[in-house]
């Protein structure tokens, strides 16, 4: 569980990012949304220590998220950066199993879990290939698999961040990625992923937080943020919100 | 692109090599002697009375000069090789190359300054002079990436980046310097400067073997403890730290390890190029960049391959010899630029 | 007593200096200097190896050769099977030497400096080595006399004409030419033909075509490491446009020098080089003859 008290972070002299309170919760997959430089990664960046807030703070189960030893904490959070740059010709395999060099459970478990979590992002077929032979979608799945690896099989206590882990993959494995993530969070897991596309964040998120310009503008169920108006303002597009006709979710359409 | 051999298959392999390396290395040399009279003499220095005194010449030709030359060149080239791949980690680039940091630059001024500096303010025994020379190379190659190191670190954080223009920058100016004290090197000294440049591991002695060998040992025990962080660190710096590294204290470890491992070869050897970036390069493309294989696989190559240079370079023309570094250039130079096309292909 | 006794013996049987088993059969020469002495000496037909500075006589350059004389090589001195190693104080590098010496070959330092006791000293141990000191102070004599009639000839020269404004150029192909400076033994050389070397620095230094023109010498001597004679001279006026505007050029009083005479202390063919540079300074005395060793 991984929660945030109205964090500011600084960059220079301008504020990039002002009172955030959050909080993940178990179970759960929290959506974040927002336009271009609205401070979406800056976010993830201080949710996982790799920027330093300004004021307020971060906690991992109730522990300052600074306090936790490098191990320890990566076995209870795992995040999955925008795009990785690997220059080198490891198996794919290899590339899922440093998701298991946080933890001593044998070679042979980490290797089964290496195989579900390649089967979880619908790329089991690309176990043995070399990474470096991998288009840019195939790659994305490959490290969310890494991941997935990382906290496998997830369970409450678990944090898993993930940025824009969509942007590159087809509209199937669009979904394929994204269920794999529900179905991650069903576990226990407290998941938050940051998305560009409204209705796959309706339909697969419990919650959404919509920055604007550094600013939490709205947070709550997706019928309650997705609203017509209020994204207007926010991403200065003219949109239709209608209910999905099966599933009973929010489905924005442009005007 | 996949890896062609297992890792098992590539120690035997390497194993096979190296052992296969220090025997020529002890059994051949300007001089010629029996391959009979070579084992009975190093069975004799390790304490075993077999053959008579007539084995004394290849005793001592074996012992003192042909087995320290042997330790050196196993200890340079295994270290150069392992420190080539620490800094192709630290950089995640497989080109990635241990002068980066200015380790090199840094010994050649640390050498330059013993040498021209030495004949310009005189009254340095001749006796102490190569230790002298050792000594600075040393400290220049640790100085200058300790200056680098410095350079790239802000607000606790080291940029890898930053470390790299530095020490291009650094790598410049020491080149000025060192310019500097060619220009007021007189021919003599100039031509001492000139050789040391091309390496050798020529007048090899057991005295300077060592620090040498100390240092090696330290650096082979040292890095393959970091393998499994340098395979995190290939994904990226932050993601290295998710998965639980501490990554300051390992890039640290990494450009310190270099430093030492690298002055100290250079302290000995002088330079030699293309061992660092080729070997670990070349071991990557049989096995995979897995460090836990790589590390050792390219100690044991780079060994190997440094042993079999140093072969041509005192054969080819003897009773002279050809410095090192001019092999290892020759051999190490095409072989880079077949990669590179190789690459494109 | 003892010294006169071992000169009369050396004077009767000259190998019995020593005995004979002592004295050192294979040699080695690391400097071109020595080699040419060693060879004067008559101990050529000794000589198993000499270093890359021993290019004279040309019939050392067929022997095997050990390398620079800084870098020589133990086991490759070993492989000949040299009893003894002469080089001047250059050769290196120092473990070599301590390997080699720990192997039984006698390495023999000898000084490099342009100095006549120097000269002196070495020629008497070349001498004692071979077994032939009497041959060692027959030449010595006879090159200190050569000396002699040079410094002579140059104090009676220099009452007739002031001593010309000299400078030495050192070059490679004609390109990039490095002047003499004053501790060199360029430097002795043009004192003792009777020049002033009109370059203040130290060791040799790249001079640029303003301080060429500045410094206005009035001989120029030319030594090319590539090129001989008239080649050199022309090769070095067309990439040094401005060499042409001094004085030495346009009176023509450019002078060649075989650059070997420059390096490893005085050697056996000094004299006659010095002779020529005489008569290159003084042209209106009458030049000194100077005859050259028989086997150089």
């Amino acid at each position: 569980m991984l929660r945030a008290d109205s964090i500011n972070v600084q960059r220079g002299d301008s504020r990039v990012l002002e009172q955030v309170s959050l909080e993940l919760v178990p179970g759960q997959v929290l959506g974040v949304l927002g336009p271009n430089g609205a401070g979406k990664s800056t976010l993830l960046a201080a949710l996982c220590g790799e920027l330093a807030v300004s004021a307020g703070s971060v906690k991992l189960d109730q522990r300052e998220l600074s306090d936790w030893q490098g191990v320890e904490r990566a076995q209870r959070l795992a995040v999955l950066p925008q795009s990785s740059t690997l220059n080198f010709a490891f198996k794919v395999e290899e590339v899922v199993g440093m998701g298991r060099l946080p933890h001593a459970t044998g070679r042979e478990r980490d290797q089964q879990i290496i195989g579900q979590a390649l089967a979880a992002a619908d790329a089991q077929h690309l176990l043995a290939r070399s990474y470096l032979a991998l288009s840019g979608g195939e790659r994305q799945r490959v490290h969310l698999a890494r991941v997935l690896a990382q906290l496998w099989p997830g369970g409450i206590g678990q944090t898993l961040l993930l940025d824009e882990p969509t942007s590159m993959l087809d509209p199937l494995h669009q979904h394929v990625t994204l269920q794999a993530t529900r179905r991650f969070a069903e576990q226990g897991a407290a998941v938050m992923v940051i998305l560009h596309d409204l209705n796959l964040a309706a339909r697969y998120c419990d919650r959404l937080l919509l920055l604007e310009r550094g600013v939490p503008r709205a947070m709550g169920k997706p019928e309650e943020v997705l609203q017509a108006e209020l994204l207007q303002s926010v991403f200065g597009l003219e949109v239709l919100v209608h209910k999905h006709p099966e599933r009973g979710h929010p489905l924005i359409i442009a005007r | 692109m996949n890896p062609v051999l297992r890792p098992r298959s590539l120690f035997i392999a390497l194993g096979v090599l190296l052992a296969l390396a220090f025997f020529l290395s002890l059994a051949l040399g300007p001089v010629s002697l029996h391959l009979l009279d070579s084992l009975q003499a190093l069975l004799r220095l390790v304490g075993v009375p077999v053959g008579d005194d007539t084995l004394e010449q290849a005793q001592l030709i074996i012992g003192q000069i042909r087995m320290p030359r042997t330790l050196l060149g196993l200890s340079v080239g295994a270290v150069l090789a392992l420190c080539g791949v620490a800094m192709q980690g630290l950089f995640r680039n497989p080109l990635a190359d241990p002068g980066l940091i200015g380790v090199s630059s840094g010994a050649a001024l640390g050498a330059a300054i013993a040498i021209v500096g030495g004949s310009l303010f005189g009254g340095i025994p001749e006796a102490f002079a190569p230790y002298l020379l050792s000594v600075f190379a040393f400290a220049g190659g640790l100085g200058v990436t300790a200056l680098v190191y410095r350079l790239g670190r802000r607000d606790g954080q080291t940029s890898v980046a930053t470390m790299l223009l530095a020490g291009i920058a650094l790598t410049a100016l020491a080149g000025a310097v060192i310019g500097l004290f060619t220009y007021l090197a007189d021919d003599a000294t100039l031509r001492t400067l000139t050789f040391w440049n091309l390496g050798s591991l020529n007048g090899a002695s057991y005295a300077r073997l060592w620090p040498l060998l100390l240092v090696t040992f330290a650096v082979a025990l040292w890095l393959p403890r970091r393998a499994k962080a340098l395979n995190a660190l290939l994904l990226g710096e932050s993601e290295a730290r998710h998965l639980g590294f501490p990554v300051e204290r390992v890039k640290r470890e990494l450009v310190f390890c270099t430093a030492l491992g690298v002055g100290a070869a250079v302290a000995a050897a002088g330079m030699i190029g293309f061992i660092g970036l080729v070997v670990p390069h070349l071991v990557r493309l049989l096995v995979g960049p897995d460090h836990r294989v790589l590390l050792p696989a390219s100690a044991l190559a780079g060994a190997s391959l440094l042993l079999f240079a140093d072969l041509i370079a005192r054969l080819l023309l003897a009773p002279a010899e050809l410095p090192i570094g001019i092999v290892t250039a020759l051999i190490g130079a095409p072989f880079f630029i077949y990669l590179l096309l190789r690459g494109r292909a | 007593m003892r010294l006169s006794l071992s000169i009369l013996l050396s004077l009767i049987m000259p190998a019995a200096a020593f005995g004979a088993e002592t004295l050192p059969q294979r040699w080695l020469s690391a400097g071109g200097s020595l080699t040419e002495w060693v060879v004067v000496l008559g101990g050529e037909s000794k000589l198993v190896g000499v270093d890359t500075t021993s290019q004279h006589p040309a019939t050392v350059t067929k022997l095997p050769s050990v390398g620079y004389q800084r870098q020589l090589s133990a086991e490759g001195i070993l492989s000949l099977n040299a009893d003894v190693l002469v080089g001047t104080e250059e050769m290196g590098p120092p473990p070599v030497l301590e390997q080699l010496s720990a192997a039984g070959v006698r390495i023999e330092t000898l000084s490099a400096k342009s100095d006549v006791t120097v000269l002196e000293h070495n020629l008497q141990r070349l001498g004692s080595l071979l077994g032939d000191e009497a041959k060692a102070q027959e030449v010595f004599a006879h090159y200190q006399q050569q000396l002699n009639r040079q410094a002579q000839w140059v104090s009676a020269a220099q009452s007739k004409q002031a001593a010309p404004r000299v400078l030495l150029l050192l070059g490679n192909a004609g390109g990039n030419p490095m002047a003499a400076g004053v501790d060199t033994g360029a430097n002795w050389l043009i004192e003792q033909a009777g020049g002033h070397n009109v370059a203040t620095h130290a060791s040799y230094k790249g001079i640029s075509n303003e301080a060429l023109l500045a410094l206005d010498p009035e001989v120029l001597i030319v030594a090319d490491r590539r090129l001989r004679g008239d080649e050199a001279k022309q090769a070095l006026l067309k990439s040094n446009p401005a060499l042409a505007a001094t004085r030495a050029a346009k009176a023509g009083r450019i002078v060649v020098l075989d650059p070997t005479l420059l390096v490893g202390g005085l050697g056996p063919r000094l004299p006659e080089g010095l002779a020529a540079l005489s008569a290159a300074f003084y042209p209106a005395s009458q030049p000194l003859l100077v005859e050259a060793h028989a086997n150089l």
